[in-house]
């Protein structure tokens, strides 16, 4: 399957580059907090995937969610948000300089992006195998 | 003789309109993820200035004359308190139709309710005091003034944060935009 293939040699070299922009966010200012986002964007789709085996069964709609899936989307929600919001905060203080700050945010953005998009252009496999 | 309109209620005393926005099916979905974004929005707010206090120093060298102390804490966790408990009521109890319980198991319900509103709303009028009161009032300099601001905006992002939960979590069932209660 080429175009999995290529789907996949993509997206890990977008990764690959968001970890090195936020490494390099780290390590050209001797100040390695800003490490922080990359865990906080890798644990971000945590919640969704536990919660949301704890959400419908065969019977209830597929629109109808309750409230352990909603629990696991606020809290996704509130960790993307965190990780957009750290680097802003220590800038404003300045604990980093703001050029470290946009480095790490875009870093940031690109692994979440990788992530989102994984688990959307792989979704269709996982629908079959239920 | 014709029916009613659907949305005519001849017992409701308000009725409040709303925008009919309509996200389709995925209303639920957008709501509570709007709701967490809020949430940490509001939390990252009053935790900047709390992390610029911290880090403060005038550039005239003195020492800053005021901190964010645990009375600028105060009111977020008044606001957090009652998001707890508005939050974890059942939002088919307090309309009291659905037929299960007692009526003094509804009047439970809106008792707690009552409390978590009033804590959000104290912890936002306590917000507003610490910001009159420790900020306003002294003669700091503007930049200070921000650390006050913060808690305002934090205060009224988490109740923000509530209504547009509430909103998402109320109406799964039927397809009106009305905030009934």
């Amino acid at each position: 399957m080429a175009a999995g293939l290529k789907t996949v040699i993509l997206l890990s070299f977008v990764l690959a580059v968001g970890f090195l922009l936020i490494i390099l966010s780290c390590a050209l200012w001797q100040n390695w907090l800003p490490l922080l986002v990359a865990i906080t964007f890798v644990i971000a789709p945590l919640p969704n995937a536990l919660f949301s085996h704890c959400g419908a069964d065969d019977f209830s709609g597929s629109y109808e969610s309750n409230g352990p899936v909603d629990m696991g989307r606020f809290l996704t929600s509130l960790i993307v948000v965190t990780g957009f919001a750290f680097p802003v905060v220590l800038a404003h203080s300045g604990v980093i300089t703001n050029s470290a700050c946009a480095m790490s945010i875009v870093g940031g953005g690109l692994v979440y992006g990788t992530i989102l998009a994984y688990s959307q252009a792989f979704k269709q496999e996982d629908s079959d195998f239920d | 003789m014709s029916l009613p309109r659907s949305n005519y209620d001849p017992r409701r005393v308000c009725l409040n309109p709303f925008p009919d926005v309509h996200f389709g099916k995925h209303r639920r979905t957008v709501g509570v993820y709007l709701a967490g974004a809020l949430f940490a929005i509001a939390n990252w707010t009053f935790l900047d200035a709390a992390v610029k206090s911290a880090h403060a120093k005038v550039s005239w060298g003195d020492e800053p004359p005021v901190h964010v102390t645990f009375v600028d804490w105060v009111p977020g966790i008044c606001s957090l308190l009652g998001y707890l408990v508005v939050n974890l009521i059942d939002k088919d109890r307090i309309k009291g139709d659905e037929g299960f319980g007692d009526s003094s198991a509804v009047w439970r319900a809106r008792l707690f309710l009552f409390i978590g509103f009033a804590l959000m709303a104290g912890g936002l009028a306590g917000s507003v005091t610490v910001l009159v009161l420790k900020y306003v009032l002294s003669d700091y300099a503007e930049m200070f003034k921000y650390y006050g601001y913060a808690n305002v905006s934090q205060n009224i992002l988490l109740m923000l944060s509530a209504i547009v939960l509430w909103m998402a979590q109320s109406t799964s069932g039927e397809y009106e935009y009305n905030l009934t209660l």
